[in-house]
């Protein structure tokens, strides 16, 4: 999220044209460009507004959430307005409860699980996009659109309706092919359970915007380098990995980073589904944070675990924000 | 949006610290106060005993009132937002498992010196319970709601159950005649229990002796796996597995759905539920209305009730008021006896009134009246809320018990553990 946000901030900056001010300025009637100490101040006052702006709505909420973190800040000190510095107490007891390594394990697996699933769903998506018929691409492309619109809360209840234990329409149908076990069969009588159900949802819902994103990068691979592969004589796999593949490598990372954050941070649908249940087995950070932090009162807490997700994601996503940095140093 | 709803949150607290511990709690001598704002819960006091209540007290003090009805969805967050201003509401409503939390952080005022001018003496056990923290007071009983289980007068009497049941055996009885007199429905439930009706399933604990968690010297300890709390699990799955062909699924609680819809479908035949509830059936299936009558939930002793958990409201002052004199004189008058009977005739367990007459002239509030004396809450102390926030073992026991995840021992050893941390 952090990074949408900035690329979103970022605009608006890159939008104020560069100052490059004529030789009009009070005070120096005529002189060149690299004149003055408020001709060189000039560019960067005119990226102030903008700049402080981006500071003040991104960078102070996650100062505070960092500065919170080390706050004994529950429902008593929150209403009388006062301080109290508990320094690492916050970090000590997350780090201490077992819940906390249990729920990361989740997440991280739960996340590369989705992301993995999703990612790779989309690609084949527009990949089969590109060698479909037009109508049947558009009637695709309306039908993903559609998808794409349902609100999340919306797309979840119909979810929870398709695998009710009693009258959904999953078992039922299960029930009418033969499968008779399926009859009451509860979908949510475990975390794993439970998580598939939700990743599933979450996979259906992620679909639309990947495989649009991806068809977008392979349309604007050029033709004759696929006719040049077929006079060659390469087999569609190879025709995917020498010439398909270089092209969206990069658009495919970006997606695939873009994934992670958000599947990371999931936290609607599955709380919607169990609560985290059934006996807290379905649990991922998102959740953990919203109980033992918000439903309890405890905004240090909360913090804290906000300020070791990020650590976690941080991690995550090593490898891709350094090349991300190298590139923009390097290359751009 | 998890992200973000700890940054706003951070936010919020910076903004709090910068705002400054500017709050004074001298409260500046009711002789200057010209307003009070006073903050009820929506759908908990009838229109016509506010503004009767609202206008006797401003034309007797000449004190105007800001009368705001809240809703109490989101009501934590707001109620945390408006005590942490400089102008707080006066006088506020709180949820009776919520009023020890918000006692023991300090924002609430001690009443206790003043329970005299509150009908004191009058007031429901139960929820004078609720709001007594350390042997002082924070609050006033407002009103109270219990359980009572609501069924289908005509579907009964055709299963040939002449009479309401006094005792379990007589019920359980009456739910297996119920579901063979429907047996033709697929769909029936004679008795609709979700498996995560946790509220009922202390009402059975209690019957049994037992309790969910039991203090020694300030430190909680859970007891659901006492032998008596075992009892009333198994009590839960005894009606469970009697209550219909086609069982509601038991990781569900009756909230959602909403058993009020459900039972206005016609295919249930009791619920265990609040008044409100048949009220929300009936509306949507009027013809209901003439149809349904409840009784208490029956214990395992014949003829008597079993205890039942007390849902209901406290009346409170913040803090940080600055007009408490003229809060406190509102409360008084709330608390005498003319609109505690129209509490009662509203359909509520009045609060600092021990006379139920008005409330027993219909068949719930009759059923609802005699369970009410019976009354019990959950532990009183502000780490309960620790317990029923989010995952609650209580419901996770159930669930695990009842699909056969857990033993019964495992399940509520599980679950007593699991209250015990929480309540560290």
């Amino acid at each position: 999220m952090t990074a949408v946000n900035t690329t979103e901030a970022a605009a608006p900056a890159g939008t104020i044209p560069p100052a490059l001010p004529p030789a009009t300025t009070r005070g120096a009637p005529k002189r060149r460009r690299r004149g003055s100490a408020f001709d060189r101040a000039l560019p960067y006052l005119l990226l102030a507004p903008a700049l402080i702006a981006i500071l003040w709505l991104i960078g102070w909420p996650v100062v505070s959430v960092f500065v919170t973190s080390f706050r004994q800040l529950n429902l008593g000190e929150l209403v009388r307005g006062e301080v109290v510095w508990t320094g690492l107490d916050n970090y000590a007891a997350v780090l201490q409860d077992e819940r906390f390594w249990i729920a990361s394990l989740r997440t991280v697996v739960f996340t590369v699980a989705v992301v993995g699933a999703s990612v790779g769903t989309g690609l084949g998506i527009a990949l089969l996009m590109r060698v479909l018929t037009p109508w049947v691409r558009i009637a695709l492309q309306i039908a993903m659109l559609c998808a794409w619109a349902m609100p999340i809360l919306a797309s979840t209840t119909v979810y929870q309706w398709m695998f009710d234990q009693n009258y959904g329409i999953l078992n039922k149908t299960l029930v009418q092919l033969g499968f008779d076990s399926y009859a009451g069969y509860s979908w949510f009588s475990s975390g794993t359970s439970t998580l598939s159900v939700v990743g599933l949802l979450i996979i259906w819902q992620a679909i639309p915007f990947l495989a649009f994103s991806l068809y977008a990068g392979l349309v604007g691979i050029p033709r004759d380098l696929y006719e040049a592969a077929g006079i060659d004589g390469a087999s569609p796999w190879q025709t995917f990995r020498a010439v398909t593949w270089p092209e969206i490598r990069s658009l495919l990372m970006m997606v695939t980073f873009l994934s992670t954050l958000w599947d990371f941070k999931v936290f609607a649908q599955i709380w919607v589904f169990r609560e985290g249940g059934p006996s807290g087995e379905s649990t991922t950070l998102p959740v953990l944070q919203y109980l033992e932090g918000i439903a309890k009162s405890h905004f240090g807490v909360a913090a804290a675990i906000s300020v070791l997700m990020m650590l976690i994601l941080g991690l995550i996503t090593f490898q891709y924000l350094r090349k991300l940095l190298q590139t923009e140093e390097g290359k751009l | 949006m998890k992200g973000w709803r700890g940054l706003a949150v951070g936010a919020a607290a910076l903004a709090v610290a910068v705002s400054g511990c500017g709050t004074s709690t001298s409260s500046g001598g009711a002789t200057e106060t010209k307003e009070i704002t006073v903050w009820l819960m929506d759908g908990s006091a009838p229109t016509t005993l506010t503004d009767a209540l609202n206008k006797e007290f401003e034309s007797a003090n000449g004190i105007k009132v800001k009368y705001e009805v809240q809703k109490w969805t989101g009501i934590q967050e707001k109620l945390t937002t408006a005590l942490a201003s400089s102008t707080p509401p006066d006088v506020i409503e709180l949820g009776n498992t919520q009023t020890a939390s918000f006692a023991d952080q300090g924002t609430l005022a001690d009443l206790t010196a003043d329970a005299g001018q509150f009908n004191g003496g009058e007031w429901l056990g139960g929820l004078k319970d609720s709001l007594t923290l350390n042997g002082k007071q924070y609050g006033v009983p407002f009103y109270a709601a219990n359980r009572t289980v609501i069924y289908r007068t005509d579907l009964l009497k055709a299963a040939g159950v002449e009479k309401a049941p006094t005792s379990r055996a007589e019920w359980l009885d009456a739910i297996n005649k119920l579901k063979a007199a429907n047996a033709s429905n697929p769909d029936f439930q004679a008795l609709y229990l979700p498996g995560q009706s946790w509220y009922f399933l202390l009402s059975l604990i209690w019957d049994e002796g037992g309790d969910i968690a039991k203090q020694d010297g300030g430190k909680w300890t859970g007891t659901l796996d006492t032998p008596q709390a075992k009892a009333g699990f198994q009590a839960y799955k005894e009606l469970y597995d009697a209550s219909a062909t086609k069982k509601v699924p038991a990781d569900i609680d009756e909230a959602k759905p909403q058993q009020m819809e459900v039972f206005g479908t016609g295919n249930v035949g009791m619920m265990v539920g609040l008044p409100w509830e048949l009220g929300g059936a009936v509306k949507a299936k009027p013809d209901l209305a003439d149809k349904t009558s409840a009784f208490p939930i029956p214990s395992k002793k014949a003829g008597s009730a079993a205890p039942v958990f007390l849902g209901g409201s406290n009346l409170a002052i913040p803090a940080s008021s600055k007009n408490a004199d003229a809060a406190k004189k509102y409360l008084a008058l709330l608390s005498s006896k003319n609109y505690q009977d129209q509490l009662a005739a509203g359909g509520a367990v009045p609060g600092t009134s021990k006379d139920t007459s008005k409330l027993a002239s219909n068949a719930i509030g009759k059923a609802m009246a005699d369970s009410s004396p019976n009354g019990k809450v959950t532990p009183v102390t502000p780490k309960w809320a620790a317990v029923e926030a989010g995952q609650n073992p209580l419901k996770d026991a159930l669930t695990a018990y009842l699909t056969g995840a857990k033993t019964l021992d495992q399940a509520t050893k599980d679950a007593s553990d699991a209250i015990t941390k929480a309540m560290a």
